[in-house]
């Protein structure tokens, strides 16, 4: 009966052609409207590596003085000052460690025909790749040697690799760095999460790929200037030396666990040296060491703004107005269907049966105002794109959100057909039946 | 075939009661083909959608085909309609956008027959009517008395015990009135029990039995010819 109501519901829409198109187009619209900020909204907040986030945690400190701080204030950096990197890394906490900050640096092409540019990087430990699942076109990580040696060995993303080196694997060839010959050991495949959650602090969260990646030591000994933020709250002294033995805080720092369970373990291990920095003096204040996972330092950091929140509930209302008049539109529809009810109503259908036909139609309506919204969906994203490139990268729709906006489309039609279906159902059949 | 014993019907508004059947009594054999008359409002609309199951009674008992038919609910009452009763209106009441096929194809769809059982009886009742050769057309496309023909040809495809017309000549002319008398007739001798309202007193007496109803009760008058006259009293006038 399904499959003969289906077939129903599509010879109805050609059935009062304008009130169709009208209501087809109104479910479109509001479905549009709520599906294009929606999906600007899980690309931001949906969960970037969903099969271990809960695994890579963030660890955080409070390292600043006491002056202006009150008991029971948050920690205000989110970032750490390089004493403490230096100690985690060393702590062997946790599966993988890797500390990480931007870096940008002049980059010498090998051909001699393609002058120099600066290029914008980040400096990692080898974990690094294994921690987020980076994936390699060509080569491999540097090995945990160049790591100890700060060797002067480079992995550079794909459209860098192409444009310094064509199709060709560069690995083992060299080009300048910062003034430096670097080797390269591998080339990251296309590989570009959105947002870049592994470095949310410094800008470009909605970025295009990293050029290039060199170890964190060898970034350090070459005393590369970090590309990104940095808090001094305490005097330091001049110099990267200076800066290295500050309190400022400039670097970020992941642990990979080797499961969820381990958390408390690694919880305890840092409340553990947050009390022994306290006694050496360096932690003033009395703030619990805080570690958070993929998607609970998202939140933090309020990646997705209330702003976006909001554009989505407006929309949603939006489509409640639309629902609203799809429900008038609807009862005009159903309601010149009487006497068809009655004859059915005579003829064998129960309530039931009646209930199911015309809620069956409605949810033809849906697919059909959903196809057409998923088409507005594109145009609206389209438009939303041109806005910049950072929200071009957001405003794409994946297979989730596409099956999204035909269950919206679905859903909202049917929950609009309810109380018309509701009231076809209730049809007097011998009154119909009589007044024909 | 249908039995009804003591039965009333009240409609209830706020202000006032109308009683449409009252103490109503009727008893009609399997077989046979029984015309209701009566003047306007004396409550053959009300006999006939409760006979056909599309109205409840308010007291009384109702034994259609052997099922008593009180306190079921509306899937079996509907399950009932479907599987016993064959309808036939005075305004055809045809599906205006599905063609004839799919016309008749719709009780035998609650019925829950598979396509190739659908298929048959759908050909073999508009051969009966004798449309057989028009089955993709739209009822737009037909005369009334066509229509009235495939409204027939519905109500028969699922092999109904007992056929309900309510002035099913009501909206046609005298030719294609007297065509669907015809086909009744021949409905009837084949063993299909008929109940038919009608105004016509010409096609009233061409029945089994005509049942007159006065006041929402079954009166004591029958037809015999055009006129009406009272079975007892002829009687003790005949002794």
């Amino acid at each position: 009966m399904l499959a003969y109501y289906f077939r129903l519901g599509l010879r109805s829409l050609r059935r009062n052609p304008l009130l169709t198109a009208l209501m087809v187009l109104t479910l479109a619209v509001g479905v549009a409207a709520s599906v294009s900020t929606l999906t600007i909204l899980h690309m931001m907040s949906g969960d970037p590596i969903p099969e271990k986030s809960n695994r890579l945690l963030v660890p955080r400190f409070d390292n600043g003085p006491l002056d202006g701080w009150a008991p029971g204030d948050e920690p205000s950096d989110v970032q750490m000052s390089y004493p403490d990197v230096a100690n985690l890394l060393k702590s062997g906490q946790g599966e993988r460690r890797t500390a990480l900050f931007g870096i940008a640096g002049p980059l010498e092409p090998p051909r001699k025909d393609m002058p120099a540019f600066v290029a914008d990087g980040m400096a990692p430990t080898r974990d690094f790749f294994a921690m987020f699942d980076v994936p390699f076109l060509h080569g491999q990580p540097w090995s945990e040697a160049d790591d100890a040696r700060a060797a002067d060995v480079v992995v550079l993303g794909r459209a860098m690799a192409e444009k310094l080196f064509g199709d060709a694997d560069p690995v083992g060839r060299q080009l300048r760095l910062m003034g430096t010959p670097f080797t390269v050991a591998g080339v990251v495949d296309h590989w570009n999460p959105r947002p870049r959650y592994y470095k949310l602090v410094g800008g470009n969260t909605f970025g295009d790929a990293d050029d290039f990646f060199i170890p964190f030591t060898t970034a350090i000994r070459h005393e590369a200037d970090n590309n990104g933020g940095m808090s001094c709250s305490s005097k330091r002294e001049p110099g990267y030396a200076g800066l290295l033995a500050s309190e400022c805080t400039w670097l970020q720092f992941w642990f990979e666990a080797r499961s969820a369970a381990d958390r408390s373990d690694l919880q305890a291990w840092l409340d553990n040296y947050a009390g022994e920095q306290r006694k050496l003096g360096r932690f003033q204040r009395k703030v619990p060491a805080r570690l958070y996972d993929v998607m609970e330092w998202m939140e933090e950091l309020k990646i997705v703004g209330n702003d976006n929140k909001l554009s989505v509930w407006l929309a949603f209302g939006f489509l409640a107005l639309c629902l609203v008049n799809t429900i008038g539109l609807l009862l005009a529809k159903f309601s010149v269907r009487a006497s068809e009810i009655g004859v059915r109503r005579a003829l064998g259908a129960s309530r039931r049966e009646i209930f199911r036909q015309f809620l069956i139609e409605t949810g033809v309506i849906g697919l059909t105002g959903g196809v057409l919204g998923l088409v507005l969906a594109f145009g609206a994203l389209a438009l939303i794109g041109m806005q910049g490139k950072e929200v071009a990268a957001m405003a794409r729709m994946d297979w989730q959100m596409l099956a999204m906006t035909f269950v919206l489309s679905v859903a909202a039609a049917v929950l609009a057909g309810l109380l018309p279906t509701w009231r076809a159902c209730q049809v007097t059949p011998a009154i119909q039946l009589k007044s024909q | 075939m249908l039995r009804m014993t003591n039965l009333s019907k009240v409609y209830r508004t706020h202000m006032i009661e109308t009683h449409a059947l009252r103490g109503f009594e009727i008893d009609v054999r399997e077989g046979e083909f029984v015309t209701v008359t009566g003047p306007s409002g004396s409550g053959k609309t009300s006999f006939l959608n409760i006979a056909g199951l599309l109205e409840e009674f308010t007291s009384g008992d109702y034994i259609l085909d052997g099922v008593n038919v009180k306190g079921l609910d509306d899937n079996a009452r509907s399950r009932l309609r479907n599987e016993k009763l064959g309808f036939i209106f005075q305004g055809f009441n045809l599906i205006p956008d599905l063609n004839l096929f799919d016309n008749v194809d719709v009780p035998l769809r609650y019925r829950g027959f598979n396509a190739a059982e659908r298929k048959r009886r759908i050909e073999d009742a508009l051969a009966k009517v004798g449309l057989a050769s028009r089955m993709k057309h739209y009822p737009a496309e037909l005369s009334g008395g066509q229509q009235q023909r495939v409204a027939i040809a519905r109500a028969l495809a699922g092999s109904p015990r007992l056929l309900l017309a309510d002035e099913p000549t009501g909206n046609l002319d005298t030719q294609m009135a007297r065509g669907v008398m015809e086909l009744l007739e021949e409905i009837n001798a084949a063993g299909t029990t008929i109940l038919m309202v009608t105004h016509d007193p010409e096609l009233a007496v061409r029945t089994t039995r005509n049942v007159h109803i006065i006041d929402g009760q079954v009166s004591d008058l029958v037809r015999k010819g055009p006129s009406l006259v009272n079975p007892v009293a002829t009687a003790a006038a005949t002794a």
